[in-house]
Order: structure tokens, then sequence, then C-alpha cells
């Protein structure tokens, strides 16, 4: 065992704070507030993922046959938590890089990995995700979308919801059911669907979250190229279940709840409560919900190392993070007091990121189930 | 970063488990425990395969001696193995007769093990002590939470000092060595209850198999694995103030948990001394109140992190 960083890892994480302070405007932390949906960060992560990819940084993690440095998880990891510590200027873009690449590596054509994997590493293009549908939710494998095969199209139709980054989104990483007599997980395909495709509606959700976080994608005979289709028809469930367990941890959320928690401990100094015990207590509850949530994520990046296939390690450290955005924003409304609830403050964008925690990317009821599935050898009856 | 443990480590873990078998766990800590009595065969044990000086050993250090302590809890030892072999060279740098034992200054309530230690370590502030505990000046304790526990009647500057700073020293091992043992109990509670709701049976199904039940059990799987990390981090880097303040803090909060969601999900029989569970929840509850208890953890942890300069105050 060994917890410290290797040399060259901390040098890494330096020049990226360096990078960082260097290339983040200074009203960088009033623009994040607005939310990673919204107009103003779509348009700024196309510029920063762009200096990124000039310094070799935005798909490190890569193999050097797409372009990558072969990067170690552990150098991925401190990428993640170093954009996430500063409120995740590559907005979208860690989604392209972390498994949306890595899933076209993997299942695409030549063809697919000439026109989107080039495009990815040079932080040029934005994705959206089409997964969830007003009937699968958690229960993702009730998709209902339908694509009927029409010469060398597929004709689309249904629709999709909670898709976020839909904002400027070029793409969108799509499952559909391609065989109408299909149940559950079988019959379900991937297609890698342009936007502007007609027959594709959009519809903002608005909701307390933020600006453009959610929408609604309608499909009405929108033509999807067979080009577009990821791997076999059929066995889109595959896919999508190796690009997520590609994904793992996910993004280093607690790495910004690290930051909001140092900041709410400042203005409860600067308030005087300091000395109060019970603010004291508070604040180190929090802080051991956030170093909980980091050293688990560590132990699952400490497994990718060892090239071990994915466990419920990873859901363990899911639920620890949510347990630690909720700490984190509890304590932000209740420290930075009234001033939080005025929309634009750093407690209220902070509460506004961290209230979809037990929700987004899998609820913390189904992490919940697969530890105890997997983890604990619980029956399931 | 690494969190497999090496070879060696493996190694010393296993022989400490295969001697632990033979020399400790529940019924034998239970037997003890209506003796009122000290494991002094087990302390015996442990010392002769040389795991008591692990923390100094030419290969070995602070880490092993903190894996070691986990097991020695894990198998419901009933030995002052944290205070003896983790807190005592955390401090001293070197061993000390045993067992020791771990006090606060003017705090004369009960303590774990204090009706059988020869040594004792007190926290008086900047400043630690470290005192003979003379034969006839402690007095038995009867508890119910398991451990052997006795009074210590401390005299004023009685002693050694350790020196200024020893206080903070003492503390912050003290504190790993407490998540540790925290831990291992933890995860005997942990596996006793998991065993029992798939074996036990109602509704015509393992009880095991509801999720009410199985949701309870995952997460306080989350939180002993969180301490599990936290505590193994603090002590490879030696006990940093944050990090060994870290680790008992949440082990002392997943305790909590731990204790209400086992013996809420083995009923009645859990509370029985004939089932092994009250062993180690019992005392989970005794450790988890100990420096102070969880309130006294956590304000630590943030005074660690972010006192100012005039803020940072030395305990108790």
């Amino acid at each position: 065992m060994d917890f410290e960083w290797s040399p060259d890892d901390a040098r890494f994480r330096e020049a990226l704070r360096q990078f960082l302070d260097d290339e983040l405007p200074p009203d960088w932390e009033e623009l994040s507030r607005h939310g990673p949906g919204s107009d103003v960060q779509a348009a700024f992560s196309r510029g920063f993922c762009a200096k990124l990819a000039e310094r070799g940084w935005l798909t490190q993690s890569w193999p050097r046959a797409y372009g990558g440095a072969d990067a170690t998880p552990w150098r991925h990891a401190i990428l993640s938590e170093e954009m996430w510590r500063r409120g995740e200027p590559r907005g979208s873009q860690y989604m392209n890089v972390n498994w949306i690449g890595p899933a076209i590596m993997k299942f695409g054509s030549e063809a697919q990995k000439r026109l989107h994997l080039e495009r990815i590493s040079r932080g040029a293009v934005l994705w959206c995700q089409g997964f969830s549908e007003p009937e699968a939710g958690s229960d993702l494998a009730a998709l209902r979308t339908q694509a009927l095969r029409d010469g060398d199209d597929y004709v689309v139709n249904g629709s999709k919801i909670w898709t976020s980054y839909v904002n400027g989104a070029e793409f969108c990483f799509l499952l559909v059911r391609t065989d109408p007599s299909s149940k559950r997980n079988k019959g379900i395909t991937v297609l890698l669907a342009p936007m502007d495709a007609p027959g594709i509606e959009v519809r903002e959700i608005p909701s307390v979250v933020g600006e453009r976080y959610f929408h609604e994608l309608f499909f009405a005979d929108a033509r999807i190229p067979v080009a577009c289709r990821l791997g076999p028809e059929g066995e889109g469930w595959d896919v999508v279940s190796y690009a997520l367990a590609y994904e793992r941890v996910g993004a280093m959320r607690y790495a910004r709840a690290a930051l909001m928690l140092d900041a709410i401990a400042a203005h409860a100094q600067a308030r005087g409560l300091a000395d109060d015990p019970g603010v004291q207590e508070k604040l180190g509850a929090a802080r051991a919900a956030v170093e909980a949530a980091r050293v688990l994520s560590y132990r699952v990046i400490d497994l990718r190392a060892r090239g071990s296939a994915p466990t419920a390690d990873t859901n363990v450290a899911r639920v620890a993070g949510t347990l630690c955005e909720n700490a984190v924003s509890d304590l932000a409304l209740e420290l930075f007091g009234p001033d939080a609830l005025e929309y634009g403050h750093a407690g209220d964008a902070y509460f506004r990121l961290a209230m979809t925690a037990g929700v987004a990317v899998g609820t913390t009821e189904i992490n919940l189930n697969l530890i105890a599935g997997r983890m604990l050898d619980l029956p399931r009856e | 970063m690494d969190f497999e443990p090496s070879d060696d480590q493996r190694a010393i873990c296993e022989a400490a488990d295969a001697l632990l078998a033979q020399h400790a766990g529940p019924a034998r800590a239970a037997a003890l425990d209506s003796a009122g009595g000290y494991d002094h065969e087990l302390d015996a044990a442990l010392a002769s395969a040389g795991f008591s000086e692990a923390a100094l050993g030419p290969e070995t250090g602070f880490l092993e001696a903190t894996l070691l302590c986990r097991a020695v809890a894990r198998a419901a030892g009933c030995v002052a193995f944290g205070a003896s072999a983790l807190v005592a060279p955390g401090v001293t740098g070197r061993a000390l007769p045993g067992p020791v034992a771990l006090a606060r200054l003017h705090d004369d309530a009960p303590i774990r093990f204090g009706a059988d230690a020869k040594s004792l370590l007190l926290d008086c502030g900047d400043e630690a002590r470290l005192l003979r505990i003379e034969p006839g000046t402690a007095t038995r304790v009867r508890t119910n939470f398991m451990w052997p526990m006795g009074r210590v009647k401390q005299v004023a500057g009685a002693g050694t000092s350790l020196g200024g700073g020893s206080g903070a020293k003492l503390r912050r091992w003290w504190r790993v060595a407490l998540a540790a043992e925290l831990l291992g109990a933890m995860e005997s509670a942990l596996a006793i209850t998991l065993d029992y709701v798939k074996r036990r049976r109602q509704f015509g199904r393992a009880i095991g198999s509801f999720q009410a039940v199985q949701h309870r059990l995952a997460l306080a799987t989350v939180m002993v694995e969180g301490t599990r990390w936290l505590t193994y981090e603090a002590a490879a880097r030696g006990a940093p103030d944050e990090s060994a303040a870290l680790a008992a803090a949440h082990a002392a909060d997943a305790a909590q948990l731990v204790f209400r969601e086992t013996h809420q999900l083995t009923g009645a029989m859990g509370y029985t001394r004939e089932h092994p569970l009250h062993v180690f929840s019992m005392r989970l509850a005794a450790l988890r109140q100990e420096m102070g208890g969880l309130a006294a953890q956590r304000r630590e942890v943030a005074r660690a992190r972010w006192a100012s300069a005039e803020g940072a105050r030395s305990e108790p």
C-alpha cells in the first residue's frame, strides 16, 4: 500500500493548476455558476478544450494509436479532480473523453473512428446522451424509442427525456429499439445520431437545477443513416454496458465539494463562527464525507489501474459521493445564510449542482441494490 | 498510489488471522468477559509472533501495526493492542511495559484496560505523561460493554513528561488506533449480520432478500469501506493531524450506524449472550465515545483543517 502521489503525478497536478490559473478568465467563477447546460458554458468549453488538446491533456488517457498518451488511470483521475475543482470548464466534453470515445474505439467502424475520434481529441465537438425515456428511467431496459430499418436509414420515432448538455450538441449517443418484438435488453441498438437530422425536435424542460439543464428530445420519422450505428444491430446493451463500465467512477465531483467546503469554512470564520462548537461539528462532518468520497473513488481508480474487472466498489464510491455532496450543500445554505438564496451566489450555484447527485447517472437506490447483490451477495428473490 | 497490500503485508495479515483464529474470537471474549479478565495469553502469543513490535520493526512500520490492530479487533481480541503496539511506539518511539492504557488528564472515568494496565499514557494537553500503574491503585469497573474497564487514580504531576508537543502526538496515534479498532469490530458485526439475514427466513423468504434490509446493509458497507481507507491512509502517512481526525470521525459515525442496523436486523436474537453480535456491537458503542466521541472527533477535523494560528488550541 502506498498513499502518496508519485513525483511525476504531483508535477502533473501542479502544471495543470498553473494552466487553469492562466487560461480561465477572471470571471470564470461567475460564468461557471450558470451551470454546465448554459449558453456561456457550452460555448466556453470549445475554446477551453481546444487549449487542453494543444497541451496533449484532453485525451491523454487514450491509447497512442488514437492520438492519446496512454496516461495511467491515476493521471486521468488527477485531470478529472482538477477540472471539477474549478467547476468543470470542459463542460460536457468530459463524457466524450471518458466513455463516448472509448466506446467508438471498441465498437466503431473505421469511418466512424475517422469522423469522431479526431474531432473529440481536438476538443471541437459536443455530445449529449439519449438514454432515459418517460417510461425508462432507472429501468433503462424498458426503453421504447423505435428505429426501423428503411433502406440505408433507420427511421426513428419516440422520445428521450432528462437529456442534459443538448445546448450546442452536434451528436447524440442514442439508445433505440431496432427490434419491435424484443423485450428488455435484447433488440437495443446504439446510434451516433447527428442532432441536425430532420425530425429531431428539442424542448427544454424548465427546472430549478439551472439553465438548459433538462431537455426532451422528440423523434418524428427522423432518418438516421445505418452508417451511424455503433456495433451490431440488437447488441446495443453490450455497447452501453461497456461504455459505462469504462466510465466507472464518473466525475470526481467531490473535488468541487472540497473546494466549496473550504469556502464555506472561510465564510464561517469571517462571520466569527469559527469557535462555535456546533458549526465546527458540522464542518468536520462534511469534511469527513468529502474525504471518504475521495478515498473510495481512489479505490476504484486503483482497481482500474491494476486491470481488474469492474466491481461494486464503483457503486460504493458513488453512494459516498452523494453523501458528500448532500453534506456540503446543506452547509452551503446554512452557513452562507440568506445571501445564498440569491440566484448566482456561490452557495446557490453549489446547491443546484449538488441537488441532483443522488439521481443523476444512476440513483442511489440502484447503487445500493448493486452493492447488496454483487458485494454482499444478498439473495434477490 | 497503491491500495493493494504488498505480499509481505498480506502474509503478515494471514499469519495474524491464523493466530487469532486459535487464540481469540467472540466466544473467548465472552468467556473472558464473564470472568472479568484480560487476555494475557493472547498478548503473549501476539508478542512471541513479533506482531506487538510491528510498528518499530526493521521491515514493518505503523501501517502494518494498524493492519494488525484491525485484525485483533475483528477477532474480538481482549487485549490493549492499539495502545501497546501503535500508540505507545507512536508517542515514545519504543515499546512500553504492557498492557498500556490511555486516558485524559483529570478524567477519572472508567477507561479500557484501566485495571489491567502496567503503563498509562496520559493526555495532558500540550504534553503527554507516562505513568507506571502500581498494583492496587486501579479498580475494576463492572460494565456491559465487553471491554475490561477500570478507574485509575490520577495524581497531579505524576510520572514523566514526554516533552512539549507529545500530547498532540498521543492524540493523533490514539485516533488512528481507535479508527482501526472500530473498523475491525464493524467488519465482524456486519459479517455476522449478513450471515444472519441470509439464513433467517420469514414470510417464506430470506429476510436479506428484502430491499429495505439490503439498502441498510449496503449503506453500512459504504461507511465501513470509507473508514477502512481513511484509516490506512492516516497510518501510512504517519498520522497527520487532519488525516487521523478524519479516520476517527468517520469511524465513529459509521459505528453509530453499524450498531443500530446490525441490532435492528438481527432482531431479539442479536441481544442475547449466545449470539456473537453483542461482543462486537457493545464494544463499538464503547469505542465510539472514547476521546469525547463523534462530536469531538468532528470538531477536531474542523480545527485541523481550518483553524487559524490563533484559533488553534490544544486539547483537552
